[in-house]
């Protein structure tokens, strides 16, 4: 059982860690918007040229 | 029926592109199909394949295709008030978009640095339709509003708020802060006191005992705050809130974990408290997002700010933002545009549409030196007006006072689970006291005041305070799923408990234009009657001949002739000769030779879902009544067409009257859509504003319909009623729960373990029967939308 002693310091700080990471995140306006960033990810990265014509991924390389 | 490609509406006259020789793709009107078109010369024809794929479609209107400079967006005046520069120094403004419905719109929006060399960045957040832009340093923002406007997505730029802004995203902020480290809190807790429960003893004991009471600080002193404010803030204004009983918990709580801590006991009810706390925020926070969905349109004062405005400047004319109109500055009103201003008119003469204002149904003819009055809606020709007043000043701008004066007067209700928090309180603290005399007379001091503070924590009625907003939560966004925007909570248990409905007429009933009513051919003429109507009709824009035009293009007669000496005359009707006859359309007649061929009659027809909408009103037991500010002629018919019988058909109302008639009773149901309903709107116990209302309407109402007609007002009240069946069911759950709780407190039986148990288990059955009683809500909604 003497592991605890050092387990349970860890499992704090790594409780902390977290709220840490999450009070940043939210003052830093990560989570203002949760509608729109998850459909930004749904559309396929595509680019347009300068003559209006869509270039795909594929022929960019 | 075929659906336009751009807008997946309905067809009635399909338009095709000149090009498109098959008729493959077919448009609804000459707008969808223009910004179809300017989608594919960018190269941007993935929009439609993304629509199709998007999951979350709202349906959006036939594109508005207004041509308009926004040259005013570049006035510096105008920058100085509405722009600002971003993190990295760049101009950035932003826009309100109409019409934001789907992915594909965000995919479009977002694109715009790749096709329009002004822009640097675009960044849209589709909960508020709002887009943030930052311009390259040689950029103009008038160049990105007429690409919007191009795509479809009419733009409205909003003044940078600053303030309001920050406060309102600093107030989200905090909140979530506060849910997180409860939940957090609350997690950590319950892994050191399920270690405690388990048995853990001495050293652990301590050690565990320490950390949840460390673990359970933030919360109480942070997290919880706003129990504490609400209870507070109740108690000073002598109301009643279920937050007392919840503060009283935790500080109860609070104080026994304390003490224990202190004379080594290891016991404490933190681990239910913190839980508590964290679900009770969390709940609150959703109900608040969902109210918030309906908000958004409604924090912008469209109804001053919606157009440009044509200023008179010399000899030509400028656009500037209506935010700079002032007094004595001339302005031309174009056709169909609405007036933005009270003001007199200087030259043209014209029909104004004041439906919006008076109720009135009928055009009426205007001319020089005529009044015309801001939101009402030029019909006929351009005008050109001399501002006399503006905003507040306005005929209109009085009512839109006059309903914030009501907004604040009106008091809001205390909702049911606060009333019956009232009892509770009171019932739980006498029992906290019988129970602590009791034992403090047998001589158990140390027991008696044990078990009355464990009373007082374990009813914390934390089922009662969870559910009504999950219920609510529930009911809401099931609501707005199907096109009914609850801005406020609060109505559902208003709705319920309705039982008069008072309906407005124009615009409400009926669809608010004028539509052929009969139509009779007294003589054959030479040509087709319905071809002579199209023809000689063309060109005008009145009322009238719009109607004729519907009504002819209905019989098919799509044959348009040449017409000579083509003549309008104001307020009378159109002249002209096809193939040498002479033909005159003119007080509802049609001349052919100076011979009447046929007569017609006009009517705002009654939509097609209103009767049924008011039989289902009144099978629900309610009183329907109309009230109308058109003449009695117009009113009788139409309230008969609906089934409303004449004793409750008011008509020739003043908005002022129609304010007086809904103080007159209580419990009234206010359904209306115009300027002179909002007055009624704002002090009814419950209104509803139907699609099409004009802006103050929608601020004044407590309910918005996305879909036209009333058909959905009966299932409102019906679903507020079983809305509230679920949320008195839940009550009746949680004070059961509660029973047990103080028996088990009175018998000692209770212990933080049991409470443990207990807590979760009453939560847990509420949700259950909310999730249930809701789900039964969805069936009877999804019947309800078809």
């Amino acid at each position: 059982m003497e592991v605890i002693t050092l387990l349970l310091p860890l499992a704090i700080l790594l409780a902390l860690l977290f709220i840490i990471g999450f009070i940043w995140m939210t003052v830093k306006g990560q989570y203002d918007d949760l509608e729109t960033p998850a459909m930004r990810m749904l559309i396929d990265e595509q680019n347009i040229n300068p003559k209006g014509n869509i270039i795909t991924n594929k022929e960019k390389s | 029926m075929s659906l336009c490609v751009h807008c997946d509406e309905k067809i009635l006259i399909p338009v095709f592109n000149d090009f498109d020789q098959n008729q493959t793709e077919a448009f609804c009107c000459f707008g969808c199909m223009t910004v179809f078109n300017v989608i594919n010369s960018k190269g941007l024809e993935k929009y439609y394949e993304i629509k199709k794929q998007s999951a979350i479609f709202k349906r959006r209107s036939p594109a508005e295709s207004k041509y308009q400079q926004f040259s005013y967006l570049d006035n510096s005046e105008f920058l100085s008030d509405y722009s600002y520069e971003d993190l990295a120094s760049h101009k950035t403004m932003e826009f309100y978009l109409e019409g934001i419905h789907c992915l594909a719109c965000l995919w479009l929006i977002e694109k715009l640095p790749e096709y329009l060399d002004d822009v640097l960045i675009c960044r849209l957040d589709m909960q508020r339709s709002v887009a943030t832009v930052s311009l390259k340093s040689e950029g103009q923002f008038s160049n990105i509003a007429r690409e919007l406007n191009n795509l479809g997505y009419k733009p409205h730029p909003l003044k940078r708020n600053q303030n309001i802004n920050n406060l309102k995203k600093h107030e989200e902020r905090k909140m979530l802060l506060k849910i997180g480290i409860a939940g957090a809190a609350a997690g950590n807790i319950m892994l050191y006191a399920v270690s405690i429960y388990a048995g853990a003893e001495g050293k652990f004991a301590e050690t565990f005992n320490l950390l949840t009471v460390l673990f359970a600080l933030p919360v109480l002193f942070y997290s919880a705050t706003p129990f504490y404010s609400n209870a507070w803030n109740a108690i000073k204004n002598k109301t009643l809130s279920i937050d007392i009983p919840i503060s009283m918990a935790l500080i109860m709580g609070a104080l026994s974990g304390f003490y224990n801590l202190f004379i080594g006991v290891h016991e404490n009810f933190f681990d239910s408290l913190t839980a508590l706390v964290f679900l009770l925020l969390l709940s609150r926070y959703f109900l608040n997002k969902i109210q918030e969905e309906g908000l958004t349109a409604n924090d912008l004062n469209f109804f001053y700010e919606g157009n440009s405005i044509q200023k008179q400047v010399d000899d030509t004319f400028i656009e500037i933002h209506p935010h700079f109109l002032k007094i004595d500055d001339v302005i031309k009103v174009s056709s169909n545009e609405m007036i933005p201003a009270d003001g007199i008119i200087v030259q043209g003469s014209s029909l104004i549409n004041n439906s919006l204002l008076t109720g009135e149904s009928r055009p009426v003819n205007v001319t020089t030196q005529d009044h015309v009055f801001s939101g009402t809606i030029n019909l006929a020709n351009p005008l050109l007006i001399k501002v006399e007043k503006i905003k507040d000043d306005s005929r209109i701008g009085k009512i839109l006072k006059q309903i914030e004066n009501g907004w604040i007067q009106k008091s809001p209700i205390v909702d049911l689970t606060n009333k019956i928090s009232k009892y509770f309180v009171a019932a739980v603290f006498m029992l906290a006291v019988i129970l602590f005399l009791n034992l403090y007379l047998q001589g158990k001091t140390k027991t008696a005041l044990d078990r009355a503070f464990t009373l007082l924590i374990v009813t914390c009625p934390c089922a009662l305070a969870l559910a009504t907003p999950l219920t609510l939560t529930r009911t809401l966004s099931r609501a707005s799923r199907i096109g009914i925007i609850i801005k406020n909570n609060e109505v559902i248990e208003k709705l319920a408990s309705i039982n008069t409905v008072f309906l407005d007429k124009t615009g409400t009933l009926t669809y608010g234009i004028l539509k052929v009513d009969s139509f009779n051919i007294l003589s054959k003429s030479r040509l087709p009657i319905y071809e002579i109507i199209s023809s000689l009709e063309k060109y005008s824009n009145h009322p009238v001949a719009t109607a004729l035009k519907e009504f002819s293009l209905e019989k098919n007669a799509t044959l348009v002739h040449n017409v000579k000496n083509y003549q309008e005359i104001m307020g009378s009707g159109v002249s002209g000769e096809i193939n040498n006859h002479f033909y005159e359309i003119k007080n509802g007649k049609i001349f052919e030779d100076n011979i009447c061929v046929a007569e017609f009659s006009l009517l705002d027809h009654l939509r097609a879902d209103t009767n049924e909408a008011v039989t289902s009103l009144k099978n629900l037991g309610l009183n329907v009544k109309m009230l109308s500010g058109d003449h009695q002629s117009v009113a009788l018919p139409i309230a008969k067409l609906a089934g409303i019988n004449d004793e409750n058909v008011f008509f020739e109302i003043t908005p002022e009257n129609k304010l007086a008639m809904i103080e007159k009773n209580a419990h009234t149901l206010m359904v209306g859509d115009g300027a002179n309903d909002a007055m009624a709107l704002s002090r009814a116990f419950v209104s509803v504003a139907v699609l099409g209302s004009l802006d103050i309407s929608l601020k004044a109402a407590d309910i918005y319909l996305t879909t036209p007609g009333i058909s959905h007002v009966a299932n409102l009240i019906t679903i507020s009623k079983e809305t509230m069946k679920v949320v008195k069911r839940n009550l009746v759950l949680s004070l059961i729960y509660n029973s047990f709780s103080v028996y088990a407190a009175f018998t000692g039986m209770i212990s933080p373990l049991v409470a443990a148990i207990i807590m979760p288990l009453s939560s847990l059955t509420v949700l259950t029967s909310t999730i249930i009683g809701t789900k039964k809500l969805n069936a009877y909604l999804k019947m309800g939308a078809h």
